[in-house]
């Protein structure tokens, strides 16, 4: 009698068990749900890594003292790639395979998103908003499982410069540009906004990453008698152009991409940042106090994000619609619950990014960006949302 | 005319401090045969040292360079002491990939103390007061750091080829064993080298920091265009390292104005190809001779 | 050491009972690989084989001949890029596209070598290092060639219309890798090696012995520039992606770094460097942005302690061994 209630225990035991095995997502136990993110923390470009990668721990540490989601905290496994896609590869492999993660958060550069795209839409786990050019999707297959929260850049080149066109009376316009996908993406959405609104390309200034002298970048941009220029650049970058254009004594209409609404670079470009034209995917911080609010708790949990405040805030805006669709999947979340919650989401509005869509037949998180321009160090809002057509 | 004049004055201005990287390159390649791939890093130590005690401590920026100054060279000379001495056993090569692996330390440490975000440096002169020379536009921070470029130059001409220290380092460069036959210092001349060139190098990164900003990898191009001056010059040759910097800074800047942006870089290493192929000593370098 | 008494002896590769077993294992746990090793590791252990076969090639430049090449990423990006122009526009297989992209390399390996004829030491380096930029520079400029920073994608490995998985790939690569180590040794000892030692050892006295300056150098930057160029071709097929940032000055630096840590002019060396300095990375990328620290001072440490890099410990504990207990 007692041996076959013990025997019943055990069969009841194993039956529960096997069940969980059987339900078991990869990933997610009931304590945790693992994500994996590469980023470049190392080598040149560590400044964004280090921005976006401590933005996101900070924010999941964040949630994960308000409890969790659902009960389950979010554990992010932060790798350095050095920018490299050899090692951004073998890293993505590693988190897959051996550290079992139930998605791969952002993974900064087109090259490197490149370099893992087939890897990860064949094996299968969720990807959310890598932080590449938006535009590299349109027309591709087998997206189920991948959302992207950021936003074009050809899409931002064009409407940046219509608006420079209509808004501000500009007749030609001269482009700074980085040298890679980044740059050239944003000079062809420049280009066909010029195309729209029939003004002149004056000249394309292209440049490395590496170079550090402007000073004859400065004088070709002044040269072209362009009396706009439009810039696609790095912080560092941008701000040296902009001093060298000042040094000349060159002060045309300056506009610029959103990797450039960046509170640091008041205190890069000095005064010569003053009265820049720029797009915004989120409100930047200053302009609005959800996101003020959301700066301020990630510098309480790590100071150091004060030197990098937008990438960090940026970090927060690559998760917020992943949290967001774990929270509406429910305790027993899988991956296709979570493909569905996102699926679920309409015109939704987080701490730092806002008016996420997504559909069945839509991975395009965000089809809108705003104008801001900057006055007395600090960005002010100059239009509504305006929309461009969804791609993918 | 007016806007050739002004790539000239900004190729002069950007090759004068690729001059002052040549030079630290030269100095020390001169004595004691290492090409010091940490150079650059060296420098870039050496600006966030500056930096460090202008905004941290508060200190003002002469007394910091000069700390900072200090600082690098007992860092370069110690690099020497405990590293490179120890292994004197290591080929030139082993040297080299030495020379490597501290370049990725003082990177990988810069990048840990001070964060990799970019920053501007406190300096005295200033980038948007400029000075009208005919239609030449110079700024007040480009002369300056020509000046101070000049003034190294010379005193440093002058300690090598005047001065008592400076013969013993032209002896210990021809020779390292007759040098101690002769009873000079072989080993505190070489540490003294070490630490001059490192603070050299830092020298040039106070003066690149406010034109280029400052981060941990802000001198990886101009290290590399230095390295190459350096070359041009011919590698043992000090005025030739003067004389390449400035070449080479004038060469990138008509290249890029007038052909192509793109290919400036590229256009500079060809030119410094034919140069060598033509001249395999550098322009003012001596033909080394050999014992067979 | 052994007493070797008769030519035949020192022609063989492979010496005594203890060599066999010693090879015969190393080449049993390599085959076990993919059956003890997860997916991800076998990635890595393919990278590490395109390594060796770059390592390999730049040591016969540089170890062997002393012929100082810091471009040689530019070598293995012509490689990785012929190799992946055949293959992705020009639809030839997989296999004639690796050998194309050796063979694209070895042709500028020998345009190189003509005037590093008249260039030593640091003027060879600055050379080399401007060769490895422009080949960068072009590739990331002439986008109708090489799809510039949009990059360019390779059609996956397959055989009879079946696609390679992880452990093929392995297998192949590792194959590859072999094969280059056994022309390499063999090279290495026929009069073609001994010719590029006198030339390193001191190229007037080698002329002077009849060794034709011209040939020898030239055909060194070839022979290198081919295993780089196959080596390219491998990383591209590996990673079925390309892009001009895959090949800086920064990596040039690295696969020199490989050669010096693991131990110039030997085999062994080459390899034990590319496994070394693979694995290092891969294995600290958990630390984030103290990586560099770790893996800088690992070097200066392996550099400053053993002079000849890995294979000269290893040679030194054997000695220690052989001669022991004296």
């Amino acid at each position: 009698m007692k041996l076959a209630r013990v025997g019943a225990l055990v069969a009841l035991l194993l039956l529960v068990t096997a069940t969980m095995a059987a339900t078991q997502e990869r990933g997610i136990t009931d304590t945790e749900i693992v994500i994996g993110s590469s980023q470049p923390l190392s080598g040149p470009a560590a400044f964004w890594g280090q921005g976006v990668g401590g933005g996101m721990d900070a924010y999941l540490k964040w949630i994960n003292d308000q409890g969790g989601i659902n009960g389950r905290k979010i554990r992010l496994v932060l790798r350095d790639d050095g920018y490299s896609p050899t090692r951004a590869v073998a890293n993505v492999r590693e988190l897959v395979e051996r550290e079992r993660v139930f998605a791969i958060v952002s993974l900064i550069g087109s090259a490197n998103a490149f370099a893992v795209r087939d890897y990860i839409i064949e094996s299968q786990v969720l990807w959310v908003t890598p932080t590449a050019d938006a535009n590299m999707w349109a027309g591709f297959k087998n997206k189920k499982y991948l959302f992207v929260g950021y936003p074009g850049y050809v899409d931002e080149g064009r409407i940046l410069t219509t608006y420079a066109a209509r808004n501000e009376g500009v007749k030609s316009v001269a482009v700074f540009y980085q040298n890679d996908l980044y740059g050239q993406k944003g000079l062809l959405g420049v280009k066909r906004g010029i195309t729209d609104t029939k003004i002149k390309l004056a000249t394309a200034v292209p440049y490395e990453v590496t170079d550090r002298d402007l000073s004859g970048h400065a004088l070709k941009l002044r040269q072209s008698g362009a009396d706009a220029v439009i810039l696609y650049a790095t912080p560092t970058q941008g701000a040296l152009i902009v001093r060298e254009m000042a040094k000349i004594g060159f002060s045309p209409k300056l506009f610029a991409s959103f990797t450039l609404a960046d509170p640091v670079m008041f205190q890069l470009a000095g005064d010569a940042w003053n009265g820049v034209i720029a797009t915004a995917y989120f409100p930047v911080p200053g302009s609005d106090p959800k996101v003020d609010a959301m700066l301020e708790t990630l510098l309480k949990i790590n100071p150091q994000l004060r030197q990098s405040p937008f990438n960090a805030l940026a970090g927060v805006s690559f998760l917020e619609p992943f949290i967001e669709a774990l929270r509406r999947a429910g305790p027993g979340v899988t991956r296709d619950s979570v493909v569905r919650a996102f699926e679920s989401m309409r015109n939704w509005n987080g701490e730092v990014i806002r008016g996420v869509t997504f559909g069945a037949d839509r991975r395009q998180g965000l089809n809108r960006i705003y104008i801001i321009k900057s006055e007395n160090r600090q960005y002010k809002k100059l239009t509504d949302w305006i929309e461009y057509p969804v791609g993918f | 005319m007016a806007l050739l004049a002004q790539y000239v004055a900004g190729g002069l201005a950007t090759g004068s401090l690729y001059a002052l990287v040549a030079l630290g390159i030269v100095l020390l390649y001169r004595t004691s045969r290492v090409l010091n791939f940490a150079h650059g890093d060296l420098a870039t130590f050496g600006t966030f040292v500056a930096f460090a005690m202008i905004t941290t401590a508060h200190w003002s920026f002469g007394l910091a360079a000069a700390g900072s100054l200090l600082v690098t060279a007992v860092v370069g000379a110690a690099f020497f002491f405990l590293i490179i001495r120890p292994a004197k056993e290591a080929t030139l090569l082993g040297k080299i990939v030495i020379t490597l692996g501290l370049a990725l330390v003082l990177q990988g440490a810069t990048a840990v103390l001070w964060g990799t975000d970019t920053k501007t440096m406190p300096f005295p002169l200033s980038d948007i007061k400029v000075y009208r020379l005919g239609e030449v536009v110079i700024s007040q921070i480009s002369l300056g750091s020509f000046t101070v470029g000049l003034a190294l130059m010379g005193g440093l001409y002058v300690l090598v080829q005047r001065t008592r220290v400076g013969l013993a380092m032209r002896a210990v460069s021809q020779d390292g064993v007759a040098a101690q036959v002769l009873g000079i210092p072989v080993r505190r001349i070489l540490a003294l080298t070490w630490g001059l060139a490192s603070a050299l190098g830092a020298a040039a990164g106070i003066l690149l920091a406010p034109v280029t900003l400052l981060d941990p990898y802000m001198m990886l191009d101009p290290f590399l265009k230095g390295f190459a001056a350096a070359v041009l010059g011919g590698i043992d040759s000090m005025p030739g390292a003067a004389l390449g910097g400035l070449l080479l800074g004038v060469i990138e800047a008509l290249f890029g104005a007038y052909v192509s942006v793109k290919f400036k870089t590229t256009m500079a290493f060809l030119i410094i190809v034919a140069a060598l192929v033509l001249r395999p000593e550098g322009l003012l370098g001596r033909e080394y001779k050999r014992r067979v | 050491m052994e007493l070797r008494q008769r030519y035949e002896e020192d022609l063989y590769l492979v010496r005594g009972a203890l060599g066999w077993a010693a090879l015969l294992a190393l080449a049993a746990v390599l085959a076990a690989l993919p059956y003890l090793a997860p997916g991800y590791f076998l990635y890595t252990a393919s990278l590490i084989a395109a390594h060796v076969v770059i390592a390999i090639g730049l040591n016969l430049l540089v170890g062997y001949t002393g012929q100082i090449s810091l471009g040689h990423a530019g070598f293995v990006a012509l490689g990785a890029y012929a190799a992946g122009i055949l293959a992705a526009r020009l639809h030839v297989p997989w296999g004639a596209a690796m050998a194309g992209g050796g063979l694209v390399a070895a042709l500028f390996g020998f345009l190189v070598g003509i005037p590093a004829l008249r260039l030593t030491g640091p003027y060879l380096t600055i050379a080399t290092l401007g060769f490895g930029i422009a080949v960068n520079q072009v590739l990331t400029n002439w986008d109708a060639l090489s799809g510039g920073r949009s990059g360019l994608f390779l059609p996956k490995l397959a055989l009879a219309g079946a696609r390679l998985h992880d452990h093929h790939i392995y297998y192949l690569f590792a194959a590859i890798a072999a094969a280059g180590i056994w022309v390499a040794v063999n090279l290495a000892r026929s009069h073609i090696g001994r010719a590029f030692v006198a030339i390193r050892d001191s190229d007037i006295a080698a002329e002077v012995m009849g060794v034709n300056l011209t040939v020898y150098k030239t055909l060194a930057f070839a022979v290198s520039a081919f295993y780089a160029g196959v080596g390219g071709a491998m990383l591209a097929f590996l990673l079925g992606f390309l892009e001009p940032q895959l090949f800086t000055l920064f990596e040039s630096v690295y696969y020199f770094s490989m050669i010096v840590v693991g131990g110039l002019g030997t085999i062994p060396g080459p390899v034990l460097g590319a496994v070394l300095l693979t694995i290092l990375p891969q294995q600290l990328a958990g630390l984030k942005q103290y990586l560099p620290l770790v893996y800088g001072a690992t070097i200066v440490f392996v550099m400053a302690v053993e002079p000849w890099g890995l294979y000269g410990r290893w040679l030194k504990i054997k000695l220690w061994f052989k001669t022991w207990p004296f």
